[in-house]
């Protein structure tokens, strides 16, 4: 298989996969425990909240581990309910488990405000400032989206928001590993990130807290996670994501030359071959591109694609895998016919310029 | 690929004979929430079949063809009181057509479906067969398929038993070997019908009448009513003197009055005669006069003996016997024994030449 979907998942670091298993191995006791293999334990998750910490430029006690990014948001959009000031400022753009968690507030009183983008899935910053009021509680816009990877001036808003004491929280997941992500440097009070999307397990993720007074626990238990999550904590999984966060800063110049030299690579090439196919988001995220092919519905270009074993993505498909007009290309404004034209490739630091031109070559097998 | 038993023996039947098969879910129905849960536990049931079978499971949206091409069709005829049958345009214009469309430009020669009937190339004309088990024939629900559509299509398990099915997808592990048939229109399901339509008609009630006038009772309309129904009048028998239970035997569309006789074997309910519009000749031209032709006027029908009178693409019909609860809308389909000739939709019925 040829696998350019690395915005859904990646695959696990070798590194990482082998630190897990040892830690599965030799590493069971609970955390929690007190006698010398749970204090080991207990280490070992220091030791990764020290490394994410690190590679995103916070202290280790503003890291919170939970099952993954969509938890993360979660956790934060769910503090709204507890507080006087219950508005929200989201982008057009943000990932469902912003959206449609904030569905699901709306009985809670929290009132949302969503804030247009360009055609390149830029945010309108002076519309998302003046949506400001009084009671707005929290804003969220995420770092890089996820489908067609357009960056967001997230430090460039929050220096010109004029009204103090607005929490800000962005949802980094797709960003690790692909762009520099210091959280002091942006200024967020919260941010999310989820290990899976960086080489790193499935089922792990962190919360950055910036200031944990007036912040609760949102799945209730034990005193794990200085009581901000409870359950028995997945120490492989969290082992495995500080290592997998370590490697992708630490190989992060690499990573992005790489995959900035094989999306230069695809997109001369489709021009060249297919001149209609339309880039949509052109400041993007390395390696993650947004490809219309109009003319060709993406469900049968991606049922050709993987018969040839090449994996590629078009939107999200529901339970029963019928896929359906994507609300980020019609935030950016692709009509239905051409949003469900559009392929999502997104590159990942071991694919090779040789994959990029089979690839290209099987696209043009199917496209002419 | 529905989820079912059916299409997933279907499916196994062609691996085994070396065919390189791929697997469709389609998604016919825009359900709401309560009910989008069938649809992801057919799409499960499907991909463990798949999965088994090792071959692909793709997903396709025909929800919108659905509507415009089969439902809006569907609620027009029940509003003037019409008894359509979904299933049958569903066929000709979603699994034979849009779908055989999809399935073709995915790169596909032919589609199979699980549909108890079969197909045989006498010559390069195609004839359209009943299932060899007699219970389960849909060669009814297939009578609008043209030459084309069926030199596409690849009935698998048209010459088995269900049970034999069954037995099949147990033995080769299929979770869905036991899962019960699906009854009914397919976007309806188990609900109430009556319930279901009266999300999208308001209620308009009228007289029930006896056939002398005399009104009995009172309707919540027409479109909720059917020929022959008996359950559901709203009317206890043994009204005047006791003659069985109360049937409806005809609409009176024009002054929204539902009809109603007592008794099963009264004659208002049965006619000899009865026209039918559009008919859809499988082989292309209609049977030679003089054969024994047998018709049936709803799937679970008896076959019955008849004579057809022709008109251009309307055709007359007469029964050797008189046929219950005739009802305009629903489709008369055509046998030469076993071979399925075609089909068109009732109009009009009478007891005698009507045309």
């Amino acid at each position: 298989m040829i696998y350019f979907d690395h915005s859904s998942t990646t695959p696990i670091h070798s590194e990482v996969s082998k630190r897990m298993y040892e830690i599965n191995q030799d590493h069971f006791a609970n955390p929690s425990s007190v006698y010398e293999s749970g204090r080991k334990a207990k280490s070992l998750i220091e030791h990764a909240r020290f490394q994410i910490a690190e590679a995103v430029g916070a202290k280790s006690s503003q890291i919170y581990f939970c099952s993954g990014g969509t938890e993360a948001n979660n956790q934060v959009l769910w503090s709204l309910i507890n507080q006087k000031n219950k508005h929200i400022i989201i982008s057009a753009i943000e990932h469902p488990a912003i959206s449609k968690v904030l569905e699901r507030l709306k009985v809670f009183g929290v009132e949302s405000t969503l804030v247009p983008v360009d055609k390149q899935g830029v945010i309108n910053t002076s519309i998302l400032l003046d949506s400001i009021r009084d009671d707005t509680g929290l804003i969220s816009i995420m770092l890089a989206n996820n489908e067609i990877g357009s960056l967001q001036p997230i430090r460039k808003i929050i220096k010109q928001i004029n009204k103090p004491n607005v929490p800000f929280h962005t949802d980094a997941v797709q960003s690790i590993g692909k762009m520099s992500v210091d959280v002091y440097e942006l200024g967020i009070d919260y941010m999310s990130l989820s290990a899976h999307k960086f080489y790193g397990p499935k089922g792990v993720g962190a919360l950055f807290v910036k200031n944990r007074d007036k912040f609760s626990s949102f799945i209730v238990g034990g005193n794990q996670e200085n009581g901000l999550r409870g359950g028995t904590e997945n120490i492989a999984g969290i082992v495995g994501m500080g290592l997998a966060a370590e490697l992708a800063v630490k190989n992060q110049e690499k990573c992005i030359a790489k995959l900035n030299l094989l999306e230069k690579h695809f997109l001369s090439n489709i021009r060249q071959s297919f001149p209609l196919a339309k880039h949509n988001a052109k400041n993007n995220l390395p390696g993650l591109l947004s490809i219309s092919f109009p003319g060709y519905k993406s469900d049968i270009l991606m049922a050709k694609l993987d018969r040839l074993n090449f994996a590629v993505s078009n939107g999200s498909a529901c339970n029963a895998g019928i896929i359906k007009p994507s609300k980020v290309l019609k935030a950016i404004g692709l009509e239905d016919e051409i949003n469900l034209s559009t392929l999502r490739i997104s590159f990942g630091k071991d694919n090779t310029i040789e994959e990029v031109d089979q690839f290209i070559k099987t696209l043009n097998d199917i496209l002419n | 690929m529905s989820g079912g038993v059916d299409s997933a023996i279907a499916a196994s039947i062609l691996v085994e004979q070396g065919y390189n098969v791929e697997a469709i879910f389609m998604k016919n129905w825009d359900e709401d929430d309560k009910e989008f849960c069938t649809a992801v536990e057919d799409y499960k049931d499907a991909l463990q079949v798949c999965d088994k079978l090792n071959i692909p499971l793709r997903s396709i949206d025909l929800i919108e063809e659905y509507w415009e091409k089969v439902f809006k069709i569907f609620l027009d005829e029940c509003k003037i009181g019409r008894t359509p049958n979904p299933d049958i345009l569903c066929n000709k214009e979603i699994k034979f057509k849009a779908f055989l469309d999809y399935a073709k430009a995915f790169g596909a020669d032919q589609i199979a479906t699980g549909h108890y009937s079969m197909i045989s190339n006498q010559n390069g004309s195609f004839q359209l067969k009943r299932g060899q088990d007699e219970n389960k024939d849909q060669s009814y629900f297939l009578c609008r398929l043209n030459q084309y559509q069926l030199s596409k299509s690849i009935f698998p398990i048209g010459d088995l038993d269900k049970n034999f099915v069954r037995e099949k997808a147990e033995k080769l592990g299929f979770m869905n070997h036991n899962k019960k048939d699906s009854t009914g229109i397919c976007f309806i399901g188990e609900r109430n019908f009556k319930n279901f339509l009266k999300k999208f008609f308001s209620i308009q009630p009228g007289e029930i009448i006896k056939n002398n006038g005399q009104v009995i009772g009172e309707h919540q309309g027409l479109m909720y009513y059917t020929y022959g129904q008996r359950q559901g009048l709203g009317i206890g028998g043994g009204y005047s003197d006791y003659e069985g239970p109360w049937y409806v035997s005809d609409k009176i569309i024009e002054e929204n009055k539902l009809v109603v006789v007592q008794g099963k074997n009264n004659s208002e309910l049965y006619h000899t005669h009865l026209t039918a519009s559009n008919m859809n000749w499988i082989a292309g031209y209609p049977p030679e006069k003089n054969k024994n032709i047998t018709a049936k006027i709803r799937y679970r029908s008896k076959d019955a003996l008849c004579k057809i009178n022709y008109r251009s693409n309307d055709i007359l019909v007469e029964f050797e016997t008189p046929q219950f609860a005739v009802a305009p809308g629903q489709s008369i389909v055509f046998y030469d024994q076993d071979i399925c000739l075609g089909g068109g939709f009732i109009e009009n019925r009478g007891n005698k030449n009507i045309l």
